[in-house]
């Protein structure tokens, strides 16, 4: 064998394992929900064709069209609390972390604490939190006095997502923190001197100087947040369980999706796979122009 | 630029007050589990959570981990998050090798579909996953676990990588090559070294994800001998929701390992997190 041809052989060699390994249980998937959202299929036996069948009934037939409404607007809710708190409070406090504070290294470091611990201990964590015998409680009751009645926060169908939106920001707010100080750092100094020569005074300077560079760090950001909490339900899921309770009122796509594809309960009756992946699909659709947006642009910054 | 970021005394105190209050909100949580978790009973974490244990025990910790089969749960966890980190390093740096480094006709189309997997996140295919897995008879395995968990991570393993082995020469592989030396040998001698950061961003990020993973365990693991301590914390919940003692320990229990990897390593997750946000 000459040079050339072994060279082939091994560079097929190196590419294969990633290429199968992703093909394999990734992107074939991810092109298999075209097929699948068109039949009507519970999992197991036969199933059957039912061409856009699955997608008139998703956004025509009550059953499906109310919790997929449900599911949409409530996600939207979810997103814009989260996407607030962290965009408000991230800047805030990335901004105060930028300026000669005390301890800002300390602060900084424990302003992260939470963002790598797991999304299954915090939710059991903040959800002991605010139990009605919990620490939070307690102290509005009996420690502050400020309540008279303990706050059933997960329990309050009003209050049940946004408790959670809550949890939420807790555990990623840190990732804006970070996000916004390194576009605050990348501020060229030159600028940031010119405009106090200038005679600009501090506000000015910020709002003219340092506001306008953070915008690509708040649209990555945004865009981030977006694309998880489109597809990811798990405070909802380990908290309120697949049924989204109480009343559905925690309901996002997520866990649409999952009651979909797998049943809220060991009774459900309308499980369909090809219904999963049509809610999927429209997901996904509802997240690609975000989603490519992003990708683009990391794609140009190399 | 001084004058800027430089504070006044009030403006000192006020700043410090908005911090310490944020950090109090970080911290309560995490220190009322902390105080929590050795409390000798129940009682005494319902009468005051907000007090002292009035003697410190580890008690819980070891019921936790003994009683409630959390040792099993934590070496599962091992074994899925050990596999996964080694099976996306090694899969994810010999891709990019081969996609940046020896480009052929359709690497661009390979590498357009790994960013197809960074945009869509795995999560909405779970229907054609599970068919997939479960064709191949992987349902209820920590294999079928760890390859699913591992393609979840490809794509962004593949595009830090690349994006790292676009930034440094090739000088050194050239001269290899030059030498006679086969793309195994580049890869394993050159190319390996070379790439050690990205290596130790995708490896962290692997860890840590694949670690704290529900979702997908939950799908596709039944029974409770192969859970991994996220489903197993929830296992744990249902049988002692109201032992709260019991469930603080646990919860900490789960978190010493990521909190370690973050203490050892928070520059590289740090850069992980800016480089690879794209998922979390």
């Amino acid at each position: 064998m000459t040079y050339k041809q072994k060279a082939r052989i091994q560079r097929l060699a190196l590419l294969l394992p990633g290429v199968a390994l992703y093909g394999i249980f990734n992107f074939m998937p991810l092109l298999g929900l075209l097929g699948l959202s068109l039949v009507r299929w519970p999992g197991i036996g036969p199933s059957e064709y039912v061409g856009l069948g699955n997608f008139m009934q998703l956004l025509g037939e009550p059953y499906y069209r109310d919790q997929f409404f449900n599911a949409l607007f409530q996600n939207v809710y979810f997103f814009v609390i989260i996407i607030g708190a962290m965009l408000i409070l991230g800047t805030g406090l990335a901004l105060l972390l930028s300026f000669r504070t005390w301890g800002r290294n300390t602060y900084r470091a424990i302003f992260f604490i939470p963002y790598p611990l797991a999304g299954a201990a915090v939710a059991f964590l903040l959800n002991m939190m605010v139990e009605t015998r919990g620490p939070i409680n307690t102290l509005l009751v009996k420690g502050l006095g400020v309540m008279d009645a303990p706050i059933g926060f997960l329990g309050e169908p009003d209050l049940a997502l946004s408790t959670l939106a809550v949890f939420y920001s807790w555990h990623r707010l840190s990732f804006a923190i970070i996000l916004i100080m390194s576009a605050i750092i990348a501020v060229r100094v030159h600028l940031l001197e010119a405009a106090m020569l200038d005679g600009a005074n501090r506000w000015q300077t910020l709002r003219a100087v340092v506001f306008p560079v953070l915008g690509p760090a708040f649209i990555l950001i945004t865009v981030i947040v977006m694309v998880d909490v489109f597809n990811n339900a798990d405070y909802t899921l380990l908290l309120m369980g697949p049924e989204a309770g109480p009343l559905r009122n925690t309901d996002i796509m997520g866990t649409f999706l999952f009651r979909t594809s797998f049943g809220g309960s060991a009774t459900s009756v309308n499980i369909n796979f090809g219904m999963a992946a049509a809610i999927g699909l429209i997901t996904a659709l509802l997240i690609l122009p975000a989603a490519l947006y992003l990708s683009l642009k990391n794609l140009r910054k190399d | 630029m001084d004058k800027l970021f430089r504070l006044s005394r009030t403006e000192q105190l006020v700043v410090q007050f908005i911090l310490i209050a944020w950090a109090i909100v970080v911290l309560f949580p995490i220190g009322v589990a902390v105080i929590n978790s050795f409390k000798p009973n129940l009682g005494e974490v319902y009468r005051g959570p907000l007090n002292l244990p009035s003697e410190w025990s580890f008690g819980n910790y070891v019921e936790a981990w003994v009683g409630a089969n959390f040792g099993k749960y934590f070496l599962n966890s091992v074994i899925i998050s050990g596999c996964t980190v080694v099976i996306v390093t090694l899969c994810a740096s010999t891709t990019a090798f081969v996609l940046v480094r020896m480009p052929f006709r359709g690497s661009a189309i390979i590498f357009g579909c790994f960013m197809l997997g960074v945009i869509i996140p795995i999560r909405l295919a779970l229907a054609p996953l599970f068919v997939t897995v479960n064709t191949l008879g992987l349902l209820d395995t920590l294999t079928g676990v760890i390859l699913v968990q591992s393609a979840s991570m490809m794509p962004v393993a593949v595009f830090i990588m690349t994006a790292f082995l676009r930034s440094v020469p090739s000088e050194l592989e050239d001269a290899a090559r030059m030498d006679g030396a086969l793309p195994f040998s580049i890869y394993w001698r050159v190319v390996l070294p070379l790439i050690r950061p990205a290596i130790a961003t995708v490896a962290l990020l692997t860890f840590v994800q694949s670690w704290n993973e529900y979702f997908l365990p939950l799908i596709f693991l039944q029974s409770p001998e192969n859970y991994p301590i996220t489903l197993g914390i929830a296992e744990f919940r249902s049988q002692f929701a109201v032992q709260w003692h019991l469930m603080f320990a646990g919860i900490l229990i789960m978190l010493i390992p990521t909190i370690i990897a973050f203490v050892l390593a928070s520059r590289q997750f740090i850069e992980g997190l800016t480089q690879g946000g794209v998922k979390e």
